[in-house]
């Protein structure tokens, strides 16, 4: 065997996010152009499983395709994007976003190409069965890193305090139904029986 | 047996444990599609009987073959593509709705050790995989190009996404309960001299609850049934869908309900455990209390559709994100208190 | 207190066990379904199934041609063309009913004059085409021949409360 069956899985998956990736963005439907980044973020799972990190990977399948990319496939539905008027603005702003691509990779490269990384990732550690890779991030999170943890979970309570705050804005001249209400509702408080033959007024 | 496995991995080589597992597989989704069918029948007499009436007894004698009837007919019917909608994505949405509910199953233990994949992080993989079958209802619905379609596959995703809240967890309080992801390590975990007061469905009673209520939101079932609605949006996300095409959504949903079911029996009521430890109990093999244990609950979910009538929308969100998820958040403090004093006995 | 009561109800889903009690029972109830080609529920003698045109026992048709069944018809599912015969009386040359349009009301019945038109008890026939369930003159007489004995007797029956 030229390769080994890792590399092998490794390629696949790499190939098939790339390729997802580009039709993200040059998909025409913003429907397929959603999907194509479930495709992604599954194909870039599989990669992460590779590397022994089986706890990201299904996090990342649970939260960004199960749970995220749900939400944006709702609104990319509802939308009607006209997409004939998002394309106007390309070569005007191709510039701009050109540069900016540049730097991105500019950076990439600087990251992945210096001496450290390169040397670290050269070998990379090949664990026993039993290793837990839920159990060691568990232990980094809640013992090793805790406060800056725990100072970034209030952060985004905070953040989710202040989403929920925004839209707690009732317009008075709007009738809304509380469910909360109307399943409390006995029969003592709609009905009052008038008269009746027997003692309760039913009989 | 053990020297005709061997003499086949000789002879195949390293083409064994694909062959081996392929093997494996089938004789785990074989049994889940004949379990699907008659599941279907049994859904039927059930209904039919809590409704004073017997059901499905013409083919076959009690009606034993009423689900071959129905598969025959629908494999024989034609697959109607509605002109306006998006053929692949509409050819692959059954598709991607059964994979996922045919998947979580690798993680299943049926017995002690009995299981396809022992996966360390096996509670997470079937919390993704659960989700994961959303999909396929979103895409039936957008393709199907009609606004039944498209209707019932938002109410579905809206409902699957706050449901798999409440649902995760509960399944922290379990795995926290457990110290384990591994489902037959949380089995395991239940194993006690006093039987079924060691499982955790005492301690953890609200989850459990919860759990199986969200679990029957999760596969869109009556009284959760909005996303199908078939007395106000037709039949919602499948109602474009003709023969083969929608008997696929058909065995995904029922997958699914046994997937919830077993699931339930394994985290809360001890999985392959027999009630008590002792002589006529724990003679029968662990898998006849586990498939006991999720009959059970697949009938309260026929139980449940045969009780009570279908959710308002409104009333389901709110029974979901005011409800569940604050209930569930006090109890994973609760128990996580708890388990610091002397009186944590599980 | 009242309001605890209330929260413990909800809380412990006590109404929705109390439906599935319900339910529950209902599993293990006497089953009412008939099982309908083997078991048949009883009939009226004033069923009003399919039509049929009589005879009387000398084998002459009893309808005259007096068109009262198609005026009163609320479906004008009956149609009737007469024509005056060599002995001088009035007899019908065509008498459709439309089974398609009829609503079985039992008018035609009650409106007629010599008995002619009756509804029997026969439920259980059917038309492969819509042209099948066109019954004209002919077929629905020999409906009236082959179940005279038991329209007669319903009849019987009735007269009774007429």
């Amino acid at each position: 065997m030229l390769i080994g069956f890792d590399t092998l899985v490794f390629y696949t998956f790499a190939v098939i996010t790339v390729l997802a990736g580009l039709s993200v963005i040059t998909a025409r439907n913003p429907v397929h152009a959603a999907l194509f980044l479930v495709l992604a973020f599954c194909s870039a799972a599989g990669v992460w499983i590779l590397l022994e990190a089986e706890f990201l990977a299904i996090t990342l399948v649970l939260v960004y395709v199960g749970a995220v990319m749900v939400l944006f496939l709702f609104v990319v539905m509802m939308l009607d994007i006209n997409i004939e008027k998002l394309r106007e603005g390309f070569w005007r702003w191709f510039p701009f976003g050109g540069v900016l691509a540049a730097i991105m990779v500019g950076q990439m490269i600087w990251v992945l190409g210096s001496r450290q990384t390169s040397e670290t990732g050269a070998q990379v550690l090949k664990h026993s069965a039993s290793y837990s890779n839920t159990k060691e991030l568990g232990r980094l999170i809640y013992v090793d890193y805790v406060y800056p943890f725990e100072l970034a979970a209030v952060l985004l309570l905070v953040a989710i305090v202040a989403a929920i705050a925004l839209t707690l804005r009732r317009r008075k001249s709007v009738k809304s139904q509380d469910p909360a209400k109307q399943v409390l509702v006995q029969k003592s408080d709609r009905i009052r029986i008038v008269s009746g033959v027997g003692k309760h007024g039913t009989e | 047996m053990m020297e005709l496995l061997q003499y086949l991995e000789n002879l195949l080589g390293s083409a064994w444990l694909p062959i081996w597992t392929l093997v494996k597989i089938l004789v785990i989704v074989v049994p889940i599609m004949l379990t699907v069918a008659y599941l279907t029948l049994a859904e039927r007499k059930v209904i039919g009987y809590m409704q004073v009436r017997i059901g499905p007894n013409r083919v076959g004698y009690f009606g034993l073959l009423q689900p071959l009837a129905d598969g025959l007919k629908l494999l024989l019917k034609e697959i109607i593509i509605p002109s306006g909608s998006n053929k692949f994505l509409f050819v692959s949405a059954p598709i991607l709705a059964l994979t996922p509910a045919l998947a979580a199953w690798a993680v299943v233990p049926f017995s002690d050790g009995m299981v396809l994949a022992n996966l360390n992080a096996g509670l997470l993989y079937i919390l993704a995989m659960t989700s994961l079958g959303v999909y396929g209802i979103i895409i039936a619905g957008w393709a199907s190009n009609s606004k039944y379609a498209f209707l019932g596959s938002l109410r579905s995703a809206a409902q699957i996404v706050s449901y798999e809240i409440p649902m995760g967890f509960a399944l922290v309080c379990v795995l926290m309960v457990s110290q384990s992801m591994n489902l037959g390590d949380i089995v395991l975990g239940q194993k006690s001299d006093v039987g079924l007061f060691g499982w955790y469905f005492i301690p953890l009673f609200p989850m459990f609850v919860v759990y199986f209520i969200s679990g029957v939101a999760e596969t869109n079932r009556s009284p959760f049934d909005m996303a199908e609605g078939e007395s106000e949006i037709v039949a919602g996300f499948h109602v474009e869908y003709s023969g083969m095409a929608f008997a696929l959504f058909f065995l995904a949903e029922y997958a699914n309900m046994i997937l919830i079911a077993i699931l339930t029996a394994i985290m809360f009521l001890g999985g392959w455990l027999p009630p008590f430890d002792i002589a006529p109990f724990n003679l029968l093999p662990g898998i006849f209390w586990l498939l006991a244990k999720t009959s059970f609950i697949l009938f309260l979910f026929l139980w449940f559709r045969a009780t009570f009538p279908r959710y308002r929308y409104d009333q389901l969100m709110r029974l979901g994100w005011k409800v569940f998820i604050p209930l569930t958040l006090v109890w994973v403090v609760v128990i996580g208190a708890w388990m610091q004093t002397p009186y944590w006995l599980w | 207190m009242k309001i605890i009561v209330k929260f413990l109800k909800t809380f412990l889903l006590l109404e929705l066990v109390k439906g599935m009690a319900l339910t529950g029972r209902h599993f293990f109830a006497r089953k009412i379904t008939v099982q309908f080609p083997e078991e048949k529920t009883p009939q009226g003698f004033r069923f009003r199934g399919l039509h049929a045109l009589r005879r009387y026992d000398n084998g002459e048709e009893r309808c005259i041609g007096c068109k009262l069944c198609e005026a009163v018809c609320p479906a004008l599912a009956i149609n009737i063309e007469t024509e005056e015969r060599a002995d001088g009386t009035r007899r019908t040359t065509r008498y459709d009913i439309d089974l398609v349009k009829c609503i079985f009301c039992g008018l035609c019945e009650e409106s007629c004059p010599v008995d002619a038109i009756v509804e029997t008890r026969i439920l259980e026939y059917h038309g492969e085409k819509r042209s099948d369930l066109y019954y004209t003159k002919s077929m629905l007489l020999a409906v009236g021949e082959k179940h005279e004995k038991q329209i007669s007797k319903d009849r019987a029956s009735d007269s009774r409360y007429r």
